[in-house]
């Protein structure tokens, strides 16, 4: 099954501050990170997701700051700020709010009435 | 294994290359990206995948360029959900642009402060003091570039201490060396000093990746970029002052004095960095004018070698005059060299050879062989008459361009016939670039003490 495309981009936002929350980390990483906890079902064109970051970074609920691994890659490795932080909380809020929703509407005795 | 491995970095190069065309990306941004698409590579063939598959799954998940550049450089309207969620990246991007405009702006004006330091020392008045001036030129264009590049690329302090240490060294020995008649070494700093300092830009230009052949092969794009850049603004600032002297003239006030001491230090200083940041931002149209240039003018100036081989073998004629004769032929060789590193750096580096590379191997190989032909005859007038510094100057470079333009046939010839690639063509010329860089650093450091400072 194929997550919806508008859905996987409205998801991003959340889905990555969530990871940073875990630890600093960077594209890379983050993409792996994805594709793990969805069990490969959230499939992000890799290039796609750094629109995004430098979106958070411009907002300010990421820092960014360039570190350079053993192996001499340089690396852009990204914090959540604590500005960051009340913001996953806030779109957490939403999101279990559409999934309540949902999931009440789903539930047989519950078909609208 | 070896050819693999260095297959993929021309391919990587080449991908980067793609998708940095449009513009929306910016170093850094492709530099991460290449970081990513790196590890992709690496993890894949860790798992037994061959590194060309590797390369074009990683290639695969990083993601259609155009589709890179639209996500990067704005937002469709219809993605509702991201306005809604962080602020508009045309903003963010828009705010960058407007720091790095107002950073360059600041430096063009710290250029022409620069220039006004000897005003400081007492030396108010340009034309009097031309020379003093000339030879200092080069700091006050390239200082506000190397802090541009260490700004842009958040260059670490290693860089940083290079740069104002080289800056430095050079500025304060060729202004308190003494100089006596002819001045020479005041002359020969005029033009080292810049060709020196070029490698220091060239350092900060690669950044950590200054080792790299590609990388050096993007700056020396860069600079031939930046100087048709600076050429053409030049030629509007020129129009401009014209204009703007002659117009105060008719309502009865001369600003000849103000022109040439403030308007065209502060014009001339700032135009460089001001070249060099048009050229980071905004590629486009001078990269398509750069391999035309290069074009048109290569078989133009194959002709006119020839017909100088041909004056020089049926007149028989020797050259008379040696010092001048030098200049000019490595004048010469230089344009040669620099047509040569236009289209090398145009070429893309996996195309087999073709037509056009005969035409650059002719060229080649018809300078050296004129520069051969117009010194055999007074090769030992050269040496047995001493040497000024200038002439001893001008000898040496002319050894390091037949040297560089000798190993630029035998590569080309190479490279025509099939026995090695064009990559490795570029690695040596890129390997040989940094002597010419020492040479002008010994001319202008070393030449004023061994000549007893004429």
């Amino acid at each position: 099954m194929d997550i919806q495309k508008d859905l996987v981009a409205a998801s991003a936002t959340p889905i990555v501050l969530s990871i940073l929350r875990q630890g600093d980390s960077y594209g890379y990483a983050i993409i792996k990170s994805v594709r793990e906890v969805s069990g490969e079902r959230i499939a992000w064109t890799d290039g796609m997701l750094y629109p995004v970051l430098h979106r958070l970074e411009a907002a300010g609920f990421v820092k960014a700051t360039w570190t350079t691994a053993e192996n001499g890659r340089r690396r852009k490795y990204y914090h959540i700020t604590s500005q960051g932080e009340t913001e996953l909380a806030r779109l957490r809020e939403q999101w279990d709010v559409v999934h309540n929703a949902l999931k009440r509407l789903a539930e047989p005795d519950n078909t609208g009435a | 294994m070896e050819r693999t491995m260095f297959d993929l970095e021309s391919q990587i190069r080449k991908w980067r290359r793609h998708i940095q065309s449009a513009g929306s990306l910016g170093a850094q941004d492709v530099e991460e990206l290449e970081s990513h698409l790196r590890d992709t590579i690496d993890e894949l063939t860790e798992r037994g995948v061959n590194v060309e598959e590797a390369f074009i799954v990683a290639v695969h998940r990083m993601g259609d360029a155009d589709e890179l550049h639209h996500e990067f450089s704005k937002l469709p309207t219809e993605s509702v959900w991201k306005q809604l969620l962080v602020p508009a990246a045309d903003e963010d991007a828009r705010r960058r642009e407007r720091t790095e405009f107002t950073v360059v702006l600041m430096l063009a004006l710290l250029g022409g402060l620069l220039g006004k330091l000897p005003a400081v020392f007492g030396h108010t008045m340009v034309e009097e003091n031309a020379l003093i001036y000339a030879r200092n030129a080069a700091f006050f264009a390239f200082v506000p570039v190397a802090i541009y590049f260490v700004w842009r690329r958040a260059l670490s302090w290693r860089f940083a201490l290079i740069a104002s240490a080289t800056f430095t060294v050079f500025a304060v020995l060729v202004n308190v060396y003494p100089s006596y008649e002819p001045f020479h070494n005041q002359a020969l700093a005029v033009i080292h000093v810049p060709i020196a300092l070029l490698l220091l830009l060239g350092v900060l230009y690669a950044g950590e990746r200054w080792r790299d052949s590609n990388v050096r092969l993007d700056f020396v794009r860069f600079a031939g970029e930046v100087f048709i850049y600076a050429v053409l603004l030049g030629l509007g600032g020129l129009v401009l002052t014209g204009v703007a002297g002659a117009m105060f003239i008719l309502v009865g006030i001369d600003i000849t004095s103000f022109i040439s001491n403030w308007l065209a230090v502060f014009g001339a200083s700032g135009i460089t960095v001001v070249a060099a940041y048009l050229v980071e931002k905004k590629k486009g149209a001078i990269e398509t004018l750069a391999p035309v240039l290069a074009r048109v003018f290569t078989p133009l100036f194959a002709l006119l070698l020839l017909g100088l081989i041909i004056a020089m073998v049926v007149t028989g004629q020797a050259p008379s005059e040696d010092r001048e004769l030098l200049i000019m032929f490595d004048i010469v060789l230089a344009l040669v060299l620099g047509l040569v590193l236009y289209t090398m750096s145009a070429r893309d580096a996996e195309k087999p050879a073709e037509l056009w590379d005969g035409i650059v191997l002719a060229l080649v190989v018809l300078a050296f062989a004129a520069n051969a032909i117009a010194f055999s005859g007074i090769i030992g007038r050269l040496v047995t008459y001493g040497f000024s510094p200038n002439k001893a100057a001008a000898l040496g470079e002319n050894i390091l361009l037949m040297l560089n333009l000798a190993m630029l046939g035998v590569g080309y010839v190479r490279f025509v016939s099939g026995r090695t690639t064009y990559q490795s063509v570029i690695e040596w010329q890129m390997r040989y670039l940094p002597i010419h860089a020492a040479w002008a650093a010994f001319v202008v450091l070393a030449f004023p003490p061994l000549f007893g400072f004429i």
